[in-house]
Order: C-alpha cells, then sequence, then structure tokens
C-alpha cells in the first residue's frame, strides 16, 4: 500500500515537469515499472494502455530535439512551418514506435543501472531487460536543457542500436533523391 | 486512507507552487514561445552534431547492393506467410516452457562456438563463466533443457563468435550481403558461420560426423529450420515492430545490423 502511494507521488510529482539530475535513476525506474503495470493490465484496451503510458514518458522526451537531430544540417535549411509540421510528425511516429516495443515484455526481470555523466550536460541511463538466454539493454541518454536544471531524454538506444542514429541515415538516404514533402507524407 | 490523501494532495499543491518558480527561464521574458523553443534547440546545435556525425563516408561500399534488396524482399516474403504463420501455429499448440527448453537446449549445445571465441578473444573470465554455465546446465540442467545457470546461479552467458572476433582483431566488415534465410550478414561474417560451422554439433561436416548431430546436409537445414521456428515462436512480434521504424527496409535492416555487429564487437 505504502510502496503504491509513494509510486504515485514520484510519478504525479514528476509528471508535470522534466526530470532533475538526481531523481534520473528514482524516476524512469518508477516510469518503467508503472509502464510494465499497464500493460500487464488486462481490463484496459490496447488504446487506453498506448494513451497512458505515453503520458508516463512524454514530460522527459524532448521531441523537438530529436527531430532536429534526426534531420542534421538539413534542418536549419527549413522554413518554420516545415519545422513545425516534421516534429510533429516525426513525435507522433516515435511515440508509437517506442510504444510498441515496450508491448513486447514479456514479465522479464528489469534492473536499472546507476546513471553514467559522460558529459557535463549529458547522462547516460542503462536499464537491463534480463531475459532467459539474452539480456537486452536500452540506454537512455539525456542531455540538459541550457539555462535549465532540467534533463530530457534525446536518444535511446536498443540493443547498442540508437534509434536517432538509425532515422538520420534513412532520412539522408531518402532525402538525397526525394522532396522534403514526400518525407512528411511518408511519415 | 481519508488522512493519507489530503497529505498526498497538499504536498501536490505545494509542489506545484515550487515547479512555477523554478522553471521560468529569463529569455522567456523577451521573446514568443514559438521563438523560444526553436532558439533553446539551437544552441546546443554543435553538440548534437558533433556526437552524431558517422565515421562511415556518405557513399557506402554495396557492392551487391541490387542482389540484397531482392534477397531482403524474398526473407521478409518468407517470414510473413511461411514462418510466421508456422511460428504462431507452433506457439498455439506447444506450451512456451517446452519452447523454451529448445531454446535452452540449442543454447547450451552451441557451447563450443562461444568458448572457443572467448578464448580466441582473450576473454578467459568469460570463457570460463561459459564453461560453468556448460557444465551446470548440462547437469542440473537435464542435457541444457533447463538454466539453472541464470535463473539460480546468475552467471551471465557471453555470445561471442568467429565473426566478432575477427572484428575484434581489426578485421574490416566487408561488403554487406543478405543471406537466404538468415538474413543480413556481411563479408566478415558470412565467413565466421563458416568457420563456427565446424565447431557446431548442429552443423554436418565431412569427416567429423562422430561429433555431429545430423547425418546429412538436409538434416542440417532441417534442424536449422526448426530453431528458427521455435526461436521465432518466443519472440512473435518483434521483427514487425522493429520494421515499423523502417521507411525503406533493406538500408534500415543493413544500417541495424552493422550498428548492432559494432556494438558487440565492442564489448
Amino acid at each position: 500500500m505504502l510502496k503504491n502511494i509513494l509510486l504515485i507521488l514520484i510519478l504525479t510529482m514528476t509528471s508535470s515537469y522534466a526530470v532533475q539530475e538526481k531523481n534520473i535513476k528514482s524516476v524512469m525506474d518508477a516510469k518503467i515499472k508503472q509502464s510494465i503495470k499497464i500493460f500487464k493490465n488486462k481490463s484496459l484496451s490496447q488504446k487506453q494502455k498506448n494513451k497512458k503510458v505515453i503520458k508516463i514518458m512524454d514530460p522527459i522526451f524532448s521531441y523537438a530535439t530529436m527531430a532536429k537531430i534526426s534531420l542534421g544540417k538539413r534542418w536549419k535549411k527549413l522554413s518554420s512551418s516545415e519545422k513545425k509540421a516534421f516534429t510533429k510528425a516525426f513525435e507522433h511516429k516515435i511515440k508509437y514506435s517506442y510504444i510498441d516495443k515496450l508491448k513486447l515484455y514479456n514479465n522479464q526481470k528489469v534492473m536499472t543501472l546507476n546513471p553514467q555523466k559522460v558529459k557535463k550536460n549529458r547522462i547516460k541511463l542503462t536499464t537491463k531487460i534480463i531475459g532467459n538466454t539474452e539480456t537486452y539493454k536500452i540506454v537512455n541518454s539525456f542531455y540538459k536543457k541550457k539555462g535549465t536544471n532540467q534533463w530530457f531524454i534525446y536518444d535511446v538506444q536498443l540493443a547498442g542500436v540508437s534509434i536517432i542514429q538509425t532515422y538520420r541515415k534513412q532520412f539522408k538516404a531518402f532525402l538525397k533523391t526525394k522532396s522534403f514533402d514526400a518525407l512528411l507524407k511518408t511519415l | 486512507m481519508r488522512t493519507s490523501f489530503y497529505i498526498i494532495f497538499t504536498l501536490l499543491l505545494m509542489q506545484g507552487c515550487s515547479t512555477k518558480v523554478n522553471t521560468l527561464p529569463p529569455e522567456q521574458k523577451k521573446q514568443t514561445p514559438q521563438q523560444y523553443t526553436a532558439e533553446k534547440i539551437d544552441n546546443t546545435d554543435e553538440d548534437f552534431e558533433d556526437e552524431f556525425s558517422s565515421s562511415n563516408s556518405d557513399e557506402i561500399i554495396d557492392p551487391l547492393g541490387t542482389y540484397n534488396r531482392a534477397m531482403t524482399t524474398f526473407n521478409d516474403t518468407v517470414f510473413t506467410y511461411a514462418l510466421n504463420p508456422l511460428s504462431k501455429g507452433y506457439a498455439a499448440i506447444t506450451p512456451e516452457p517446452i519452447r523454451q527448453g529448445v531454446s535452452n537446449f540449442i543454447h547450451n549445445i552451441l557451447f563450443p562456438i562461444r568458448f572457443t571465441n572467448n578464448i580466441l578473444q582473450g576473454k578467459f573470465q568469460n570463457s570460463s563463466d561459459e564453461l560453468e554455465r556448460f557444465i551446470v546446465n548440462s547437469t542440473v540442467g537435464i542435457a541444457g533443457l533447463f538454466d539453472p545457470a541464470s535463473t539460480y546461479m546468475h552467471i551471465p552467458a557471453h555470445n561471442e563468435d568467429f565473426g566478432q572476433t575477427l572484428g575484434h582483431y581489426g578485421v574490416g566488415a566487408g561488403f554487406h550481403i543478405v543471406l537466404p534465410f538468415l538474413g543480413p550478414s556481411n563479408l566478415r561474417d558470412g565467413l565466421g558461420l563458416l568457420a563456427d560451422g565446424y565447431l557446431s554439433p548442429l552443423v554436418y561436416q565431412q569427416g567429423l560426423e562422430k561429433y555431429k548431430i545430423p547425418n546429412d546436409y538436409v538434416q542440417t537445414f532441417a534442424m536449422r529450420g526448426f530453431e528458427i521456428v521455435n526461436k521465432n515462436s518466443l519472440h512473435l512480434g518483434a521483427y514487425e515492430s522493429l520494421k515499423k521504424d523502417a521507411i525503406d527496409l533493406y538500408p534500415f535492416l543493413r544500417d541495424f545490423y552493422e550498428q548492432k555487429r559494432i556494438t558487440d564487437i565492442e564489448e
């Protein structure tokens, strides 16, 4: 009972803004455990589950930053309305791709390690999903927004493969032969 | 119960107040919200560009590109219309513990590959872990059907293969090749697979019949096919989920594979 109260407390406190450095591990751990609980809840429909998990993860993801990184140098050449449209489309794609992968979780043991500060404003947080013959590593990369104390996720690595890097390469190859509008349509 | 509710409620209210104070950045007074967001992001521009610019050149050397694309489509079709339905049917009639047992048995019996490659890479602690796992699982784990080495003793597995060994010593990946049924590979890893075939008790080799389970190549393929169906049945939905991130399937799978191999070799 007390554990549940504590969990709700942490989540509600953090659901309205991003996370501070000292709380990164506990907040992520709580969010992951809560997401898992939601997926296991048989009384909710898939749509309801997705909505709830997105609400939990939203505050700590910086979709705008992810969209910008994924386009690389091309970003600067876009008009502001193009930037907005792209960020929106990209955000939607990332959200549902991430949720889709969380669905595959199958009761394995989850262990969050201590955060690694790789630079003054970069932290990597590793979560291990311990299966029977394989252990999957998920690395969430956090950056600190300039002028604030808040940390947001800008990249997720699944089993050693960076999601943003993957999109970056794909977009680069796509934009070589096709227009930006075509890319928007595809997303 | 009521008291705790009110305590939580008050705490939340107070928390709301402190948030407003902490998060009001100085620039917001001067600019509109939209401009503020865009400018904040652009300040950290160079940091991110450096981090993500790849060491690979823009032009990836892909001499087998056309063939690879065709083979990717072929494999994808085989997966969607043959392998996946088969795995789903198999999963429906075979209880999960049995399928997990099959997976454990196969993983255990491939010990010679992991052990040898760990030794070749000088990873002695890892090879002794693998030896321990093999002994425990083959005995207490009843011929590898169970995995007490993981469940009770928490000895980690160390998946190494000859492709990783070559990579460890600096051998470059070479050009990308998509193998029929087996999926993405490259020149180095393809040779690695051939080499590991000699060590694997599940691949027939002339002259080594005594150590091999299959009696000919046909049996080898049949066993490998079963292994793949079984493995897929334990990971239903994974491939489809992965595909969702792809705009163009072949380059996506190729880059994903190569990125993963780089990470595997590094550890």
